[in-house]
């Protein structure tokens, strides 16, 4: 019996349970905020964003609330299920948010679900924006997004190391020329085989990525790997002098190149274990307190190939759904993201996208960053990503793997003339 | 081993010895040699168990001194198992994190309905398809599979339209409904084997002691296979807690689950491992406990019907 009695107890216990979080969910107990995402006419709006940029857009959120009188409640989502979540949303047409956050690349993809925004983008407004973003928010003749944050690749570099008087004089032995921060390729190499020893690396190779190999083509003087009528330019010179490279620096840098991503490449700078990187901007300042590095590091532009200074931006656009019932509330949060853009630049993350934000703090102490990220967005080579739903696949299927051979050591040449025909094919 | 074997090792009998002795000795030997078998045999089992558990406890292990590294600990090149300096600064950051709390209350909610759900559907479903074996009881508990034959993401987005559609988008039942789908077919199979376990006879004693069918499930089938039902309801509770795919799709701000808020934690500008394994090891707490509370029951359930016959 007291097993029965014990089955009672536990289906007692289920039942309460149940009871109560039945009536808690009725309720919406278990959430931080209700949801008026779809709702219709309310001045309160769901915004969907990826979790690394909630922070970027909170103190928008508060300076909205007060001057527009929007309430924003954010969704956040890993950046790995985010378009999973939008493209179920999209294609249901019953969106659960009022505003997005969009990847650049995703552009393209959401197209036909987000509104134009045509009437945000005024002639003082595109001149505060970053000329290649300009050009990617506008997707088939109307805006279609506004930058809330973007980032680029610089140079982060080990002040400390070239700054030691010793390692000056050796290079100058070596090189005959002083050591510091690289504005050519050729120095940039010289520079890692010169700090590759005793346990240290000069540079990294990411061969999990692929921004920075583009970033390379673009300098060489190419579109990157679709030209403007679509077509597949990835086998011509640039993409292999690029190539090329890319994968010559393999030997002043941490083994196993094929495996390295943003995170290892940031790891092994933030631990003192290569004297520079090519990484974004955002991460000189979240160099930890604690780390080896912390203090010592200096900041440059992207260098220029015979094409000029370019980098490949990381933008996020802030997009008003169609399926949305708060168009207007929206619309009035997107507005402010722009008018107060240089909120962002005091959160963690510390980035902007209207060039006068960053202007205003490129002089203060901690933002040393910035004049280099200014510079490389500026640059007369720096281009978005090809406009095409297909990026994503194409960077995934053919790009990533096609480096990682490379860096592998494999025929760039077959590689490239391989890769044109894969993303032919998936572009038919 | 042999006794003849035994035998020979042990070597010839003492002149001395009685007639009866040679007999005991060689008994002796051999309970002595079987001793020493058992005796190897339970160290080599002991050697499998703690290398068994190192490879499944390390890596929480691992997790849980993460979550007590500084910042730069948690990325040194090469990694360190001990924290160089311990810390508690990952889990007042993580629990300090807006939502966190809320994500709690709503993995709870949505694992205890969707335990309840798949039970109360499960136990009448596997004991009709075990006592009247039908040939459309067989399709189903087949049937019952395709669900799990599916990957996840196929049925999770049109999952998530429905529910939209239904009114319940971003609430814990919707959630709860869409996570019975992934236990209840596994909760059917299971409480279908232990039901086979359980004689027939009991349940026709009861009911020759004037209990109606349902009234011998209740009083007497129940109680015997308690311990499969807490076995079935880790599982679902299990399979609950720890979803991703759905709790991303279908949930917002009102019913985000915590695995969804600890993969926020990976961003697509860095990864903050020290507050991410905090809010893990916090989040294991639960389940650890309920499996420690259930343990017994669920010793009983994995015995359940090993000995029939």
């Amino acid at each position: 019996m007291s097993t029965r009695n014990t089955i009672s107890k536990l289906v007692t216990l289920g039942g309460l349970c149940t009871a109560v979080a039945l009536v808690a969910t009725g309720c919406g107990a278990g959430g931080p905020a209700p949801s008026s995402g779809g709702s219709g006419g309310s001045n309160s709006i769901n915004v969907l964003v990826e979790a690394g940029g909630h922070a970027e857009l909170t103190g928008v959120a508060e300076q909205c609330k007060k001057d527009a009188g929007v309430d924003v409640n954010f969704v956040e989502l890993p950046y790995d299920g985010m378009f999973n979540r939008l493209s179920s949303e999209f294609s249901s047409g019953n969106v659960s948010f009022d505003v997005a956050a969009l990847d650049s690349v995703w552009l393209p993809s959401f197209k036909d679900a987000v509104q134009p925004i045509d009437e945000l983008f005024t002639d003082d407004v595109k001149k505060d924006i970053f000329p290649a973003l300009v050009k990617e928010a506008n997707v088939d003749g109307h805006f279609i997004g506004l930058p809330a944050w973007t980032n680029a690749e610089i140079i982060l570099y080990r002040k400390d190391l070239f700054e030691d008087a010793k390692n000056k004089a050796d290079f100058q032995a070596k090189y005959g020329y002083e050591l510091a921060a690289p504005k050519t390729w050729k120095q940039y190499q010289d520079i890692s085989e010169f700090f590759t020893k005793d346990g240290m690396y000069g540079t990294d190779v990411k061969g999990a990525v692929e921004t920075e190999w583009l970033a390379h083509v673009l300098q060489a003087g190419s579109p990157m790997v679709l030209d403007k009528d679509n077509n597949v330019v990835i086998d011509n010179a640039a993409h292999k002098e690029a190539l090329d490279f890319y994968v010559s620096l393999a030997k002043d840098a941490p083994s196993g190149a094929a495996q390295v991503d943003w995170a290892a490449a940031q790891n092994l700078f933030n631990q003192g274990k290569t004297a520079m990187t090519r990484f974004w901007a955002h991460a000189y300042r979240q160099i930890p307190a604690d780390a080896p590095v912390a203090g010592k590091v200096g900041a440059a532009a992207m260098i220029g190939g015979s094409a000029g200074v370019a980098g490949v931006p990381g933008p996020w656009y802030l997009s008003v759904p169609k399926a949305t019932k708060n168009t207007d509330a929206a619309k009035k949060f997107v507005k402010c993201a722009y008018d107060y853009n240089d909120k962002g630049i005091e959160s963690k993350l510390g980035l902007a996208s209207r060039i006068s934000a960053f202007q205003k703090y490129q002089d203060q102490p901690g933002y040393e960053s910035f004049k280099p990220l200014i510079e490389t967005l500026n640059g007369q080579a720096t281009a978005t990503r090809p406009a095409t739903a297909k990026w994503q696949q194409i960077v995934d299927t053919v790009l990533i793997p096609l480096l990682q051979k490379a860096v592998a050591g494999g025929d760039t040449s077959a590689l490239l003339a391989d890769a044109k025909n894969q993303i032919q094919d998936l572009l038919k | 081993m042999s006794t003849a074997s035994i035998t020979t090792k042990a070597g010839p009998p003492p002149s001395s010895a009685s007639p009866s002795q040679p007999v005991l000795r060689r008994r002796g030997v051999n309970r002595e040699g079987l001793e020493a078998g058992r005796r190897s045999t339970r160290t080599i089992l002991w050697i499998l168990l703690a290398v068994a558990m190192v490879l499944y406890g390390f890596p929480f292990l691992y997790l849980l001194f993460t979550s007590f590294k500084t910042p730069i600990d948690t990325i040194a090149v090469p990694p360190t198992i001990l924290p160089r300096e311990w810390t508690l600064e990952n889990y007042t950051s993580a629990l300090g994190r807006s939502g966190v709390v809320a994500s709690f209350i709503n993995s709870i909610q949505t694992a205890v309905i969707s335990t309840l759900l798949s039970l109360v559907l499960a136990v009448p479903a596997a004991y009709g398809i075990t006592r009247y074996k039908t040939p459309s009881g067989r399709v189903f508990i087949m049937a019952a599979l395709v669900t799990r034959m599916v990957p996840p993401v196929a049925i999770g987005i049109p999952l998530a339209s429905m529910m939209s559609s239904a009114g319940l988008a971003d609430t814990p039942i919707a959630l709860s409904i869409a996570h019975t789908t992934i236990s209840l077919p596994l909760s059917i199979w299971l409480m279908s084997s232990f039901f086979e376990s359980v004689p027939r006879d009991l349940e026709e004693a009861a009911t020759v002691d004037g209990c109606s069918r349902l009234g011998a499930l209740w009083r007497v089938v129940i109680p015997v296979v308690s311990g499969g039902i807490a076995v079935t309801a880790i599982f679902a509770f299990l399979a609950s807690w720890n979803e991703f795919l759905f709790a991303l799709l279908m949930t917002a701000i009102r019913s985000q689950t915590t695995p969804v808020v600890i993969a926020n934690f990976q961003t697509q500008f860095g990864l903050d491992w020290g507050s991410m394994t905090a809010l893990a090891a916090v989040y294991s707490i639960p389940v650890i406990l309920l499996t420690l509370l259930l343990q017994r029951k669920i010793v009983a359930g994995m015995t359940l019907g090993a000995v029939k016959g």
